[in-house]
């Protein structure tokens, strides 16, 4: 496949500009960028489905040019467009799916037969054929969109975006899957993801952005590509009226009703001792310092992740933080060093195209800027709210029996109590209990169809729970449902807004129907198009923005009443990292600054580490509820340490691996990584090394390297499927 | 701030929850009207429907006997028979001239050239004469038996006409010179539409079922599209209540269905076809709102029942089409079976019609329509409160 | 155009629609119940026509008279009126659609064999209703006419009763209502209704065929494959023709059977006739599919297009050859004023191929000139 000087227009706007791309035969290609960036437009008119306006693309030396050139092409081709099962047959079970595509691709019967079996199988799809389509989890619905896709054994196969919205445990199984079946040779795939942490899989990748690459090559030499170093820092707070200033440092004063009683950290100091200064307060006022200065900073708990462009070693880097962090009072300790993955070369290199100014005191990111940017505006997030039930931010996450007494009294914003919903003879939710307080992020984690949209929609009340009780913002969960409703904000997956309305019609609709008053109305309206970053495209359709910035618009809306409790549904499914770093700058703030409460479900394992609660629901139940720190400190306990073995032959490696019982052993990048098992690191990965030396494969290096929530995420649910598998076998 | 929070607008009695109640209900009714001319090719149509396709229909749509072919097979040729023939004449008919024989006649009448054949005996003429009955044959293709009932009954008029005048020996029918003889003269007096205008009827019947279909459509289509989209479920998790969601729907899209039948009536109703308006316009406007808003209930009722939009479509046939064909649009409500006229009395757009009629041409008011006025309310007010009560019941 | 690819797209149609309960029974249900609704309901034959009698003469002789109406099975007698005011009550309601006003000297005019007045005041709201009701009262005053004339000559002029009898009805007219003998409208109203339910329905199948995959995304599976535009649409097409011809047979047996039309013309005409009828009435909702951008747009203009034309100008309730130019232009855009005259010539005529060519080629051509269009608007490599 080859594309040059590739030109896609839609209407005056012009997606992708002048692109030049090669794909060779047989390589494993990804295009990587954020949303509007010209992946699909790229991807469809590869795939003969969109005309463009320039430049030329050829498939196997065919000119893509004509519907009837590209008819000559599509032969060899498989394409699966965008969205998670949507080009799948809701009524037709998965071997009608897949028959109907063989028998539009004109495969032989017998051909059929054999594919069907083997992709079937490796799938793991072969127990449901006879199953709807409809009735399947995201992942399934992905792995028969693949199926569909390779049922004609296509030379080229094109993915758009085949992972999002899917949990992690099939999204891992589905690049298992890609690769096994590539392996078998001859295929080229070209690949479009919204995830940066897939790009290691490919062989190669092309960084768009804005309809132009800005770096090809294979994921590791682009990542190289730009000098840094990647520092893990521990704040350590001074004191807390330290704190106060870095708060007012990060943000532009909010409109003067605040009292300054009731500013956090004021809270924090009135309530708290130095000596047991809560974390919750430490970490972002550094995170917001950092973002301040740094394009890619990610808070992991108690601990921040910084990419420090341009230093050349680790010295330079901690200089430069501590010449950052001291002026606001704010000390730190380093506890770890990596390499510069892709997400922060991405996100490097885009923030200098999206900024004017970098380093502003606005905004985080250095992003913040001209009227026309999408960047948002974070200041007016700070609100507090006077009358009704006193939600005043309080400290979170802190242990000892007395916080823990002064949280009760003071009320828990969501209290689920043993919620069970029932749908016919299947039970959806069972026995669900759990609770988030005032100000806490509580992530609610698990596998496509665990339960979780069940239960946010029993505790909304869109669905009444067929058994269990809750309470929501002080109200009666099953009596107070009105007056839950003018307290919670709520955003589903992509559903909440009008696509034919305006960005600023969307807005007033439902400063309409929280009620607000014409001038109260008019000035959230306004206040929520800076928040969103919108400024200037008030007027665009909504159908028309892309994913990160509809989705930051459906927050938007669901802040305009200013909820003590937000509902999110997978507020961040097919955002690419930079908008999902927006929108979680907006989310932290909201619960530090606001007290507001979210529960938020997501299938990205990055996003569940900025969650100051998690729960892990499996099949309908919780089956892990705690911290981040605590999940990933009892799966160390539990599992041994995470190894990540540099190998020659990564594929052979992990067959190996999985051969000699690791079970969990699965490629990243050109590396493999490994759950060793219980014990100490060093002696854990010599037995590694062992085994897959006895396999006969070249050992360069081993080295520990952190746990994160993916790993705990797919260790849980892998140990819970096979405890349920073996139940099943058990009964049988 | 402060003072702007929820809690505290909420905080002061009845007339500001009413205030916010109207508020929110104001807020989705300008989202509908957005969405729906936001939509080109539907406000395109709906344009259409009130106003050009009222036109043809007013001005192209005929119930009359207009030139019907007539063949004469004549027999006779005698001054007599060529009278008779003669009297077959325009409006009604339209004398195509002679067929040699009687096949030939019958194959005109085969293929749709002809309507009507006259037949007429060798020795008409002379009978006639010496006072001895004779007959006239007369074919009709009543294959359409709505006008070939119109042509029997015209020809008999003509002959009947013919065979007095013959009787009195008068060469003219006059009935003011008729004297001496026992003689029925009837004076006819067609109320309400003297000219017997036929436009006058069909634009009416049609702009009013036109009304009738879009207040189902539209809001059935609109609720359903929610349902699909997944739009609805963010409204129920919004603070409002169902009569809040449903009713900026009704209040919207009927409004603008409103404005479209002002459009057409003063345009194309009153503009073109000079129907007199004998009553109250603001009386016929309050009614039509009225039944709209009842009518979208339909509408509301069968997005309820359905789950996607091609359901919708199929619905809507069903509950539209033996609206408008047994309403009395179209078709006498006299030419019913008794127990079709029964089910009659259960369609709304029945009574809307007989309130239009009532109120345009024959000027009545409150007083004389309280049966329509009855009928419309208890129709529409049960199926408006079902919709709602399934709405409700199918997001709890 | 490949066999296999065209049998893989009508299958996974077929399966979709079978899989949608309601869809499907619909599909069925609501032909066959419109059929049965207008088949019975729909009628033109005015009969039982309410009316009133105003006698201000209260003789023996307007009593005579009255009664000649009272007695007609077209009318249905309401009452006597006392009054003019109300007679116009009873009218404005809708009560009666005639009241018959006799003069106050109606009887002693007579009995002095001088003319005599009546009145009748017709609600004119439904111009066809007045006509018909008119004819009725004419009719029957000709004939009460006729036997005082007959009556009189006899006593005056000496004649027989027989010779009177001749002389004041010289020239009896013979109808023959040809094609339609009892003047039953519903053998008339069923055969014309399976043209009006095929185009009124089969539209609705097919609307939203190609606009739900455009919405949903998979017709992205047909753009990326190597299946033909034409494929696609006869593909598309197939079960939603078939459901079509299924609802035409049925609808063409209840015709039959159910309300008695007679068949007499060329059973294989009339079937080839209905196979590009149904073409012609499903191509048009799969044209609209392919046009419109969405679902909500495809339904609105299937309604306005095809429901109500399919009643107002198919020649179902006033035949086509009385409109005017507009209506008729109108009329001549849709396919079922030529399937219509077809469906007489073959029901009520007892005619067939001869008879019928013409129009087959009118329908065969728009049929083949909806799917060039449909053909023409549909890409598989779209601008966005």
């Amino acid at each position: 496949m080859e594309a040059a000087g590739f030109v896609k227009r839609y209407g005056k706007v012009e997606a992708v500009r002048g692109l030049d791309l090669a794909v060779a035969q047989g390589e494993l290609f990804g295009l990587i960028g954020p949303d509007g960036a010209g992946k699909s437009s790229l991807l469809k008119a590869v795939a003969g489905v969109l005309s463009y306006e320039g430049g030329e693309v050829r498939v196997f030396g065919l000119p893509v040019t004509t519907e009837a050139g590209a008819e000559a092409a599509k032969a060899h081709l498989g394409f699966m467009p965008q969205g998670l099962g949507r080009n799948l047959y809701g009524d037709l079970s998965i071997e009608e799916n897949i028959d109907f595509f063989a028998k539009l691709r004109l495969v032989p019967a017998a051909d059929l037969r054999e594919r069907k079996e083997r992709l079937l199988g490796m799938t793991r799809l072969d127990r449901f054929r006879a199953r709807p389509m409809k009735q399947l989890s995201g992942g399934m619905k992905q792995k028969l969109g693949l199926v569909c896709t390779l049922i004609h054994a296509p030379r080229l196969i094109l993915l758009d975006e085949p992972t999002t919205g899917v949990d992690p445990v099939s999204r891992r199984d589905f690049w298992t899957i890609l690769h096994e079946l590539l392996s078998e040779g001859g295929v080229t795939a070209l690949i479009s993801t919204a995830y940066m942490d897939e790009a290691s899989r490919f062989d190669r990748v092309a960084l768009l952005y804005q309809g132009r690459a800005l770096a090809v090559g294979p994921a590791r030499e682009v990542a190289a590509g730009t000098p840094g170093v990647v520092l893990r820092i521990r704040p350590e707070v001074v004191g807390p009226g330290e704190i106060r200033v870095a708060s007012s440092v990060g943000l532009s004063a909010d409109r003067g009703g605040l009292a300054a009683a009731e500013e956090p950290g004021a809270q924090a100091s009135s309530v708290s001792s130095a000596a047991t200064v809560p974390r919750a307060f430490e970490a972002p006022d550094a995170l917001e310092l950092l973002g301040a200065r740094y394009a890619s900073v990610r808070g992991l708990g108690r601990e921040v992740r910084v990419f420090v462009p341009g230093a050349a070693d680790e010295g330079a880097a901690t200089a430069a933080l501590h010449a950052l962090l001291g002026g606001a009072g704010i000390g730190f300790s380093i506890t770890g060093r990596e390499a510069a993955d892709l997400e922060d070369v991405f996100v490097c290199k885009v923030a200098p195209h999206h900024a004017d100014a970098p380093g502003g005191t606005g905004g985080p990111g250095g992003t913040d800027t001209p009227a026309t940017s999408d960047t948002p505006e974070l200041s007016g997030l700070d609100w507090t709210r006077d009358g009704g039930a006193p939600i005043t931010p309080i400290i979170s996450g802190a242990s000892g029996e007395p916080a823990r007494q002064a949280d009760e009294a003071q009320g828990l914003a969501i209290h689920a109590r043993g919620l069970i919903r029932d749908f016919g003879s299947f039970r959806a939710v069972d026995n669900v209990s759990f609770s988030v307080k005032p100000g806490e992020i509580f992530g609610l984690l698990g596998a496509n169809g665990a339960g979780k949209t069940t239960v946010i929609k029993m505790l909304t009340g869109i669905l009444s729970p067929t058994g269990g009780a809750g309470s929501v913002a002080g109200a009666d969960m099953l009596r107070g449902g009105r007056a839950i409703k003018e307290r919670i904000g709520y955003m589903s997956q992509a559903f909440s807004l009008y696509t034919d309305l305006t960005v600023a019609e969307n807005l007033r609709l439902y400063a309409g129907v929280y009620g607000l008053n014409r001038r109260l109305a008019a000035e959230r309206v306004v206040w929520a198009i800076k928040l969103a970053g919108l400024a200037g495209r008030e007027n665009a359709l909504t159908a028309s923005l892309p994913m990160g910035l509809s989705q930051r618009l459906a927050l938007c809306c669901a802040l305009l009443h200013r909820p003590r409790i937000l509902f999110l549904d997978e507020p961040t499914s097919g955002v690419d990292p930079l908008g999902r770093r927006l929108f979680w700058d907006i989310l932290r703030r909201l619960s530090r600054r606001a007290g507001v409460a979210v529960l938020i479900t997501t299938h990205y394992m990055s996003e569940a580490e900025y969650c100051d609660h998690l729960a892990l629901m499996y099949a309908g139940r919780v089956v892990a509820d705690a911290t981040p720190e605590a999940m990933k400190a009892a799966l160390l306990a539990d599992a041994g340490p995470m190894l990540e073995v540099d190998v020659d032959d990564p594929h052979r490696a992990v067959a190996a691996l999985r051969a000699a019982g690791f079970a969990e052993a699965a490629l990243h990048g050109g590396s493999v990584h490994a759950q060793a098992g219980p014990g100490e690191a060093r002696e854990r990965g010599a037995a590694v090394a062992a085994a897959l030396v006895a396999a006969g494969v070249n050992v360069r290096a081993v080295a520990q390297t952190p746990l994160s929530m993916e790993d705990v995420f797919v260790h849980r649910v892998l140990a819970l499927e096979a405890e349920e598998a073996g139940a099943k076998g058990a009964r049988a | 701030m402060s003072a702007a929070s929820l809690d505290g607008i909420l905080g002061s009695g009845r007339a500001a929850r009413l205030r916010i109640w109207l508020r929110r209900a104001w807020a989705l009714t300008v989202k509908e009207y957005i969405q729906l001319f936001r939509d080109t090719v539907l406000v395109l149509f709906m344009a259409y429907a009130f106003t050009l396709d009222v036109y043809v229909a007013g001005v192209g749509v005929n119930w009359q006997l207009n030139n019907a072919g007539l063949g004469v097979h004549d027999a006779d040729k005698s001054t007599a028979s060529r009278e008779v023939a003669g009297r077959f004449r325009a409006p009604y008919f339209r004398n195509l001239g002679s067929v040699a024989t009687r096949e030939a006649g019958q194959r005109l009448l085969d293929q749709g050239g002809l309507m009507v054949v006259l037949d007429f005996p060798p020795d008409f003429g002379a009978d006639i004469l010496r006072g001895r009955q004779t007959a006239i044959q007369m074919q009709v293709d009543t294959a359409n038996s709505a006008i070939g009932s119109l042509a029997t009954s015209y020809g008999g008029e003509i002959v009947g006409r013919y065979g007095l005048e013959r009787a009195l020996n008068v060469p003219e029918l006059n009935v003011d010179k008729i004297h001496g003889v026992p003689f029925i003269i009837d004076e006819t007096r067609a109320w309400y539409n003297q000219n017997q205008e036929d436009s006058w009827f069909m634009a009416l019947a049609e702009i009013i079922s036109n009304m009738t279909l879009l207040s189902i459509l539209l809001p059935a289509a609109a609720l359903a599209r929610e349902k699909e989209r997944g739009t609805v479920e963010q409204l129920m998790v919004s603070p409002l209540s169902p009569v809040q969601i449903l009713a900026p729907k009704i209040l919207a899209m009927g409004s603008v269905i409103l404005a479209g039948l002002a459009a057409g009536v003063f345009a194309v109703v009153i503009g073109v076809f000079h129907v007199p308006a004998r009553g109250s316009l603001l009386l016929f406007f309050a009614v039509s709102a009225l039944y709209i808003a009842f009518t979208a209930g339909i509408g509301l009722l069968i997005a309820t029942i359905a789950r996607n939009l091609a359901q919708v479509g199929m619905l809507t046939v069903l509950v539209f089409a033996p609206m408008i064909f047994l309403s009395g649009a179209w078709t006498p409500p006299e030419a019913m079976p008794s127990w079709m006229r029964l089910l009659m009395d259960c369609l709304p757009m029945h009574y809307m019609l007989d309130a239009g009629f009532g109120i345009l041409l024959k000027g009545q008011g409150v007083g004389e329509l309280w049966r329509e006025l009855l009928g419309i309310i208890g129709l529409g007010a049960p199926i408006l409160a079902l919709s709602l009560w399934r709405f409700r019941r199918q997001f709890r | 155009m490949n066999l296999i690819r065209v049998a893989a797209l009508a299958q996974k149609e077929w399966r979709e629609i079978l899989r949608d309960r309601l869809f499907f029974s619909l599909s069925f249900v609501v032909p066959a119940l419109l059929m049965l609704l207008f088949g019975y309901g729909l009628s033109l034959d005015v009969e039982n026509i309410p009316f009133a009698i105003h006698d201000l003469d209260r003789t023996p002789q307007s009593r005579d008279y009255a009664y000649r109406f009272i007695h007609s099975r077209y009318f249905d007698f309401k009452g006597y009126v006392t009054g003019e005011a109300q007679a116009q009550q009873l009218l404005g309601q809708g009560s009666v659609r005639a009241v018959i006003v006799i003069d106050r000297n109606f009887g002693r005019e007579l009995s002095a064999d001088r003319p005599a007045h009546v009145q009748t005041l017709l609600d004119g709201t439904f111009p066809y209703r007045t006509q018909v009701t008119k004819g009725y009262i004419t009719a029957i005053n000709t004939a009460v006419t006729r036997e005082l004339l007959a009556d009189y000559m006899v006593r005056v002029k000496g004649l027989s009763p027989s010779r009177a009898q001749d002389a004041v009805d010289p020239v009896r007219l013979e109808v023959r209502y040809l094609y339609n003998q009892g003047l039953k409208s519903s053998w008339g109203v069923a055969s014309k209704l399976i043209m009006a339910l095929l185009l009124m329905c089969p539209p609705f199948l097919t609307a939203l065929g190609v606009v739900r995959e455009k919405e949903s995304g998979a017709i992205y599976n047909i753009y990326a494959s190597n299946a033909t535009r034409a494929e696609f649409l006869v593909g598309k097409l197939n079960p939603y023709f078939c459901i079509a011809f299924i609802n035409a047979m049925v609808l063409w047996a209840m015709a039959c059977f159910l309300f008695g039309a007679p068949f007499k013309g060329s059973a294989t005409a009339f079937l080839f006739a209905t196979v590009l009828y149904v073409l012609c009435s499903t191509g048009i909702g799969l044209l609209i599919s392919i046009l419109v951008g969405s679902q909500v747009a495809a339904m609105i203009v299937t309604a306005v297009v095809t429901a109500m034309p399919s009643m107002l100008y198919s020649g179902l309730l006033t035949p086509v050859a009385s409109m005017n130019w507009t209506a008729r232009g109108v009329a001549a855009v849709f396919p079922a004023m030529y399937y219509g005259r077809i469906i007489e010539s073959c029901f009520l005529k007892g005619l067939g191929w001869g008879n019928a060519w013409g129009d087959m080629l009118v329908l065969a051509g728009y049929g083949a000139g909806l799917f060039a269009v449909g053909y023409a608007m549909f890409h598989k490599r779209g601008k966005t």
